[in-house]
């Protein structure tokens, strides 16, 4: 019984597009239980299972092959489809789609991505923001989305800096609206045609944006009760133990034998679009 | 050693809410009438040890400080940065400890002769 | 089914003419004749002074001033107007220890000064920025983020390690005094 009801389960999923294919289930399914397959094997034809990772050493992750092929034919459809926009994909932590696209599409790219049959990314997980003060455009903004419908995440970055505006986009994900809001309040990332946009997470009247590299671990102004006007005051910072600085960068070689590793981000190329 | 950044090119930016400088200004000046109007609410709301004159003097200082600023972007920021703080005071989000930061009274002047310095404990 | 219902009733009275208004009617939104443009609510009560500055923002503005933050980073007036910013490369520990994470660009503030704290006597400071250090890719770019953030700067000049070739056996070369015979 059991058989039969996983079998009409396979064949279900054969109907789904390909970017999910029956396939790829039939061999999930088969990784999770060998157990409920292991009578049903002849009969469902299904092929030897093969590692699919060349990696063989056990201390390294191993990567679904398929599953790298699956993103990657998916990050250059949406290079395709949006090659005014996408700049650069990439597959970071080997199995990690990136999109790197331009501050002015993120509107088009992530409605894209949420919308589009194949994509359907209708889930908003995060939106952080980094700052590496060395570029000229200092700031990073990275949405992390989820499909639910194809089990799959994919991060969408693009870059901007203290004075140009991003636009918001609380208008295709409601979700968003906190989540800018922690961005402009850490960062200082102004968002255009955000609601509501004002600090979340710092006191009111704080001044500066904590997440910045240029910003002191312990800030500017330090707060105390006091007793003779009876509320309380902001002071600059005096520190009775000064914070130690250590030089923590090792001056040896950390892991000679992953020199020849694969980098952390591996680019997809993008094929030229047609004229 | 050359900066890239900080000489005066002609460049094209994005605009956060003004296109030209007189707009910015106006923008800057709606801001002043705004305060200017909600000042009395706040010193009665929040029971600040103030009078409304004080209050507005400080409010002419912080927008004198800026007064000289050329560039338009920056304006507004700061335009954007005021209003945010106007609608935490109008709304009562601000208690009356964080309005009195602005006048820094708290911030004691640092020791400048040797003798001070010396009673302060301090080199 | 709530076209279905309209269409029904539309057979009983009147029977729509083409079929592009059966399609708008069967949609919920229709009348006949002349079509109202849908206008979103956010825009439908702006003037067209306001519409075009709309449309205008979403373009770029010609600026001459430099990119100046200071003004609005949150940093202190008199932390940008009283520090001064060293700028240089990391240089070799003094010991033999290797050479990696060695030669990067950074940024460091002028020290101020620190007191001994009277009751225990740590070391005090007053400086918030004493333990800042920030790396940069380049001389260029640490220099630019000072400009924009309004410090004064300094680039300390990199020294080049002239590494000498040393060995244990050149101690005991003919040509050295060191070599002397038992003999």
């Amino acid at each position: 019984m059991a058989s039969q009801l996983f079998r009409l389960a396979v064949r279900n999923t054969t109907q789904l597009p390909k970017i999910f294919s029956g396939k790829q289930l039939l061999q999930n399914c088969i990784r999770t239980s060998t157990t409920a397959v292991h009578g049903t094997s002849e009969k469902c034809d299904i092929p030897e299972i093969k590692p699919t990772s060349p990696e063989q050493r056990v201390t390294v992750r191993k990567y679904d092959a398929e599953l790298r092929e699956r993103l990657t034919d998916f990050g250059r459809y949406v290079a395709e489809c949006l090659p005014r926009y996408v700049q650069r994909v990439q597959l970071t932590c080997g199995d990690e789609l990136e999109i790197l696209i331009a501050p002015e599409g993120i509107l088009p790219v992530i409605m894209f991505l949420k919308c589009h049959h194949n994509a359907q990314y209708t889930n908003i997980t995060d939106i952080a923001g980094m700052d590496v003060p060395s570029r000229m455009y200092r700031f990073e903004i990275i949405y992390n989305l989820l499909s639910v419908r194809y089990n799959s995440r994919i991060r969408v970055k693009t870059y901007t800096d203290e004075l140009t505006p991003v636009d918001s986009i609380c208008e295709i994900f409601k979700g968003a609206n906190w989540y800018e809001r922690e961005a402009w309040d850490m960062y200082g990332i102004f968002f255009s045609n955000h609601p509501d946009l004002r600090r979340i997470l710092t006191d009111y009247g704080f001044e500066g944006h904590p997440q910045r590299r240029d910003f002191p671990l312990s800030g500017y102004v330090e707060v105390r009760f006091d007793d003779e006007r009876k509320r309380v005051v902001a002071e600059p910072v005096e520190l009775s133990q000064e914070f130690r600085k250590f030089d923590l960068s090792n001056p040896w070689e950390q892991f000679p034998n992953f020199r020849d590793a694969p980098p952390a981000a591996e680019e997809i190329p993008i094929p030229e679009p047609k004229k | 050693m050359t900066s890239k950044l900080a000489k005066p090119v002609v460049r094209q930016v994005k605009p956060l809410l003004s296109l030209d400088k007189e707009e910015a200004r106006k923008r800057a000046l709606n801001l002043y009438k705004a305060w200017y109007r909600q000042i009395p609410y706040i010193v009665r709301d929040s029971y600040l040890p103030k009078s409304v004159e004080q209050c507005r003097a400080k409010l002419r200082e912080e927008f004198e400080k800026h007064r000289n600023l050329t560039d338009i972007r920056v304006i507004d920021m700061l335009v954007i940065k005021g209003q945010m703080e106007l609608k935490s005071c109008a709304n009562k989000w601000s208690q009356s400890c964080h309005i009195m930061n602005f006048f820094k009274e708290s911030y004691e002047q640092k020791p400048k002769d040797f003798l001070s310095k010396f009673m302060d404990g301090r080199p | 089914m709530a076209s279905l219902i309209g269409l029904r009733k539309l057979n009983g009275f009147l029977r729509p003419q083409t079929l592009r208004q059966c399609v708008s009617l069967s949609t919920g939104n229709a009348v006949f004749g002349k079509e109202p443009v849908m206008k979103d609510k956010k825009y439908a009560l702006l003037s067209p002074e306001d519409m075009e500055h709309l449309d205008k923002i979403k373009s770029t503005i010609t600026t001459t001033d430099p990119m100046d933050v200071s003004l609005i980073s949150g940093v202190p007036e008199e932390h940008v107007k009283e520090r001064r910013v060293r700028i240089f490369a990391s240089s070799k520990n003094a010991m033999q220890s290797g050479t990696d994470n060695v030669g990067i660009w950074s940024m460091e503030f002028e020290t101020r000064e620190r007191w001994e704290n009277p009751l225990m006597g740590w070391s005090s400071s007053g400086d918030p920025l004493s333990n800042m250090k920030l790396e940069f890719i380049s001389t260029e770019a640490a220099i630019d983020f000072c400009e924009k953030n309004g410090w004064s700067w300094y680039v300390e000049k990199e020294k080049p390690i002239n590494a000498r070739g040393k060995s244990y056996a050149v101690n005991f070369a003919w040509n050295k005094r060191s070599r002397v015979s038992t003999k």
